[in-house]
């Protein structure tokens, strides 16, 4: 066997004709009882193979054949000297390339999103111009007044206390000192957490929740420690990629469905930074001569006052108390409580 | 005149497409994306070639690096809007409207691409609708349906299909298209009676549930409540979509004739319903694995449901002046596929 049969279209009309293809010297001759025509090989274009689809044989003139016969024609090609297969249609062949092909891509995304993404974030949030970083925060707090938060019930002179005693604390780094901005709200309760440009917001129920000022000031460290790494801006970058991923993968589900995941991923993002603030509030009252047990203290306190909330928690992941769960803090608490033993 | 149905019959496999789909998938994670246009070429030629009418495929011709050029384009579109939106919503604003007002030109040589790259037993399709009737489709005409609150919804929707049919081609036979607006508007008035009878049930159903021990739930066993009845509000609503899909599709093709030869649509509501709810529960068991398999499921429900009802010899088609002329490709420098989903 050196034929293989086809299909032949000439381009111009929809006729089909069944055709004899035969390789000979280089040649590809198109039979139809006689002669049809011929082409050296190397001018056609013959098409990949593509799962069980008929090859394509296209002429430079628009004619091509269709080839379904695929053992045959490999066999045709392969005794011309032609490599019967791109490499391509090898991958796509057997089973064993697309477990390999499985594995790879998980291997691939679980990297990307453990290691990646946060490596990227860090890299543009540090990019990101610190005019731009506030301008989100004037947006946000812009947001919070508009309902959801009141202006403070604390008096100026405490705010104004409170203010410039935190700006009087010994620094780890030169970070200048933050806005600090009361508010009062009773819809989020007990609550302290950074913007993107470094303004810190309090609210009048966390000051009113704190048995002291060093425990306010723990706090404020620790927001402190968000801004000084830049969590708020490399979270918001984080999840906006996490999204449009997740909305790319599930895009023909529904972009509800794809929100849901992107919450619960979030919040294991903030656990690590949770971590890490916590670190640099702790050194930084132990630079001023506070113990991180104030920290502990009022965690516990704020872990109490509302069950399901963490701590601190960023504007963008609202959701996301609803799936934070409580050993996370106790170990926290624990690991400050450790720190001060160091 | 024969008056023997011809139905589009689909060869594709679930098993055989997972295989392409996941060397795809992998080669676009390591190259960061980039081979995403030559795995879109694969992918619409594995779909193309398995759809079969009279014994002969369809085949896709379009070119990876103009694909790529598109992709390039629309994310900076995107990305220009999405960042400069969030810093200045002003300027945000502009770039909005510059996209809004390049999008028809886009869709038209998005459309030009989609048709001319597509064949049938070697003669291509292709689109000559001009620019000036897309504004109206695709600028004018939105903007008077929001204007109206979509109460001209279902007017623009049978323009805009009359605009792409009326002005698709095959080789040299024209499409057409003939289906009023009335069909239109008893679909979307259907569906939005659907949709209001089934909210209307949760809604009461939720407030009967609510009204009596709505008092003694902890708060956060409420909010759990709402969102649980909301996302089964979400599912129930997504019964809308078979039935909108199916009609709609049954009533375009119905109506569209190629030259003599009319076509035939046949989708069914509990058919289609199926297909699409075991397609998403495959997909969220699997985590996506399944994704192929549901194309695959899809494209062939869809497909096998339509017929062509010859009024001739298919043999009878000639290709246009054009592609005789120019064989290589029409404006192909000046072409780019965007994606744009309808």
């Amino acid at each position: 066997m050196n034929t293989v049969s086809a299909k032949y279209y000439d381009g111009k009309s929809a006729q089909q004709q069944s055709v004899v293809l035969r390789i000979a010297d280089g040649l590809l001759q198109i039979q139809a009882g006689s002669l049809l025509r011929e082409a050296p090989l190397s001018s056609v274009n013959i098409s990949s193979k593509l799962g069980n689809t008929p090859r394509l044989l296209k002429f430079a003139d628009g004619g091509h054949c269709e080839v379904q016969d695929h053992a045959t024609f490999e066999a045709l090609l392969k005794a011309a000297g032609v490599q019967p297969q791109s490499l391509l249609s090898r991958l796509e062949h057997g089973w064993h390339h697309a477990l390999a092909a499985t594995l790879l891509a998980l291997v691939f995304v679980l990297a990307s999103f453990y290691w990646g993404l946060p490596w990227v974030a860090d890299i543009a949030a540090a990019r990101i111009p610190a005019r731009i970083a506030l301008s989100i925060d004037t947006r946000v707090l812009e947001t919070f007044d508009n309902g959801l938060m009141q202006a403070s019930k604390l008096s100026v002179v405490r705010q104004q206390y409170l203010t410039r005693r935190f700006a009087s604390l010994k620094k780890t780094d030169a970070l200048p000192p933050p806005q600090l901005k009361f508010r009062n709200s009773k819809n989020i309760g007990a609550n302290a957490f950074a913007l993107p440009g470094g303004t810190i917001v309090v609210t009048d129920q966390l000051v009113a929740l704190a048995g002291n000022d060093e425990e306010i000031l723990a706090v404020l460290a620790h927001e402190r420690g968000h801004v000084s790494e830049r969590h708020p801006l490399r979270q918001i970058l984080q999840s906006s990629v996490v999204g449009l991923a997740m909305t790319w993968y599930l895009g023909d589900i529904s972009s509800l469905l794809a929100a849901a995941p992107t919450v619960l991923l979030e919040t294991s993002y903030s656990r690590n930074f949770e971590r890490r603030a916590d670190q640099y509030s702790a050194k930084m009252l132990l630079l001023n001569k506070i113990s991180p047990t104030r920290l502990a203290d009022i965690l516990e306190k704020l872990e109490s006052s509302h069950a399901e909330k963490n701590v601190t928690q960023h504007p963008s992941s609202k959701l996301a108390e609803l799936f934070s769960s409580h050993p996370d803090t106790t170990e926290r608490i624990k690991e400050l409580r450790n720190f001060t033993a160091q | 005149m024969q008056d023997q149905e011809l139905r589009f019959r689909f060869t594709g496999t679930g098993s055989e497409y997972f295989r392409i789909w996941i060397v795809n998938l992998v080669l676009t994670l390591l190259t960061l994306g980039i081979y995403s246009a030559w795995a879109k070429v694969r992918r619409v030629q594995y779909f193309y070639r398995n759809t079969q009418l009279n014994e002969s495929g369809f085949d896709y011709h379009g070119s990876a690096i103009a694909i790529l050029k598109g992709r390039l384009i629309a994310i900076a579109l995107f990305a220009a809007y999405s960042i400069t939106f969030r810093l200045n919503p002003l300027l945000g604003l502009v770039i909005g409207l510059f996209i809004a007002l390049i999008m028809p030109y886009l869709l038209v040589t998005s459309f030009r691409f989609r048709l001319y790259n597509s064949s049938y037993r070697g003669l291509r399709f292709c689109f000559a609708g001009s620019v000036k009737s897309a504004y109206y489709a695709f600028l004018a005409l939105p903007i008077f349906t929001v204007l109206t609150l979509y109460l001209l919804a279902p007017f623009t929707h049978q323009r805009i299909k009359a605009y792409q049919h009326n002005n698709s081609r095959f080789g040299q036979s024209k499409f057409s298209f003939n289906a009023g607006t009335g069909g239109f508007y008893k679909i979307y008035i259907i569906s939005f009676l659907q949709l209001l009878l089934i909210v209307g049930l949760f809604g009461f159903g939720v407030y009967s549930v609510l009204k009596d021990i709505a008092k003694s739930m902890p708060k956060q066993e409420l909010v759990g409540f709402i969102v649980i009845a909301y996302l089964l509000l979400i599912l129930a609503s997504l019964l809308i979509v078979p039935y909108f899909v199916s009609r709609i599709q049954n009533l375009i093709w119905n109506h569209t004739a190629l030259g003599e030869h009319r076509l035939n649509s046949t989708l069914s509501v509990p058919g289609l319903a199926w297909v699409i709810f075991s397609n998403f529960i495959f997909i969220v068991i699997t985590l996506g694995l399944f994704k192929p398999f549901a194309d695959i499921r899809l494209a062939r429900y869809r497909i096998e449901h339509l017929a062509l009802l010859p009024a001739g010899n298919l043999d009878d088609f000639i290709a246009s002046e054009q592609q005789q002329t120019n064989a290589a490709g029409m404006e192909t420098a000046e072409i780019f596929d965007i994606d744009i989903g309808f």
